[in-house]
């Protein structure tokens, strides 16, 4: 079990060390089996951890690893987590008024009559999409953890078409347009983001930047 | 680093795997390899991959001084005898 752990942590401090630092990672691998002879498997790999933990920041490759890891649990999962709230439970950003989506019905007045059957109507596709955007999320974190800036980039552009959709709809149906506007504040900065991001990645990694298709 | 200097110093021409620094200079993995990394960037040591003495095993990083590491190391240890001259006369 000692052993398995060891190796999971020297899988990871290799993981850690990429770009021009890949042969120190390779070099550590190397040298856990004379560790793991002598007896001190876990102790020379939490020393190899914490030196690619400590290396990270020193590089630019680790700087960016870190800030996209940071982007995809600060922001990507987050916003992941309110659209599905939104979806499931009815959070307020989606829906106009104080009461989710009977609050949006404005039950009781005298709109009621008028806009209950459209909303019911809506609702099943915005839950649809909400559902799907979260989803979309969850992949794009994923991506760049997995660092698929291809994938990435793809996935960033269905979710602007999703969210450009779901906006449409909001526009279309609530009589509240503060909601939409932090809906396309959230969309902005967040495209916005991911942009930046992978025109870095692009700048750092030539080689591994797709090829641009003629046409 | 000064202790890395010296086990290195102590035969230039031999070249020394982690593991075996480790357990001669004392220091930890997480201390040893950022040693080595930035001593490395700064031209003072040479690595290279060594086929391993066991068949079956992985080659292994190796390292020794540059002319430059062992110059410093040389340095080193003429200014630490020079003061350790001076104390003594006073």
């Amino acid at each position: 079990m000692k052993l398995v752990i060891a190796r999971a942590m020297m899988a990871l401090a290799a993981h850690g060390l990429g770009g021009a630092r890949r042969p120190w990672g390779m070099a550590m691998l190397a040298e856990f089996d004379a560790a793991a002879d002598a007896g001190q498997p876990l102790r020379f790999a939490a020393g190899c951890l914490i030196a690619a933990i400590r290396e990270l920041p020193r590089q630019e490759e680790g700087r960016f690893a870190l800030a996209s890891y940071a982007l995809a649990l600060g922001v990507m999962l987050p916003m992941a987590s309110v659209q599905l709230g939104a979806a499931l439970f009815g959070l307020p950003y989606l829906f106009p008024g104080a009461g989710d989506l009977p609050g949006a019905l404005l039950e009781g007045s005298a709109h009621e009559g008028l806009i209950r059957s459209v909303y019911q109507a809506a609702s099943p596709a915005i839950i649809m999409l909400l559902l799907t955007l979260a989803v979309g999320h969850f992949c794009i974190a994923w991506s760049m953890i997995e660092r698929d800036w291809d994938r990435v980039r793809r996935l960033g552009t269905l979710e602007l078409a999703g969210s450009v959709t779901l906006i449409l709809f909001m526009a279309v149906l609530f009589l509240d347009s503060s909601r939409i506007a932090v809906q396309t504040a959230v969309l902005v900065v967040e495209l916005a983001t991911l942009r930046i991001i992978v025109e870095r990645h692009a700048q750092l990694f030539p080689a591994a930047a797709p090829a641009e298709h003629p046409g | 680093m000064l202790a890395v200097l010296e086990r290195l110093a102590a035969e230039p021409q031999q070249w020394r795997h982690g593991y075996d620094l480790m357990k001669e200079t004392g220091l930890f993995s997480g201390t040893l390899y950022p040693l080595l990394m930035r001593m490395t960037d700064q031209g003072l040591v040479e690595a290279e991959w060594r086929e391993p003495a066991q068949p079956g095993r992985p080659a292994r990083h190796a390292y020794r001084l540059t002319t430059a590491g062992l110059a410093l190391a040389r340095d080193i240890a003429a200014n630490a005898a020079s003061d350790a001259g001076k104390a003594a006369l006073t």
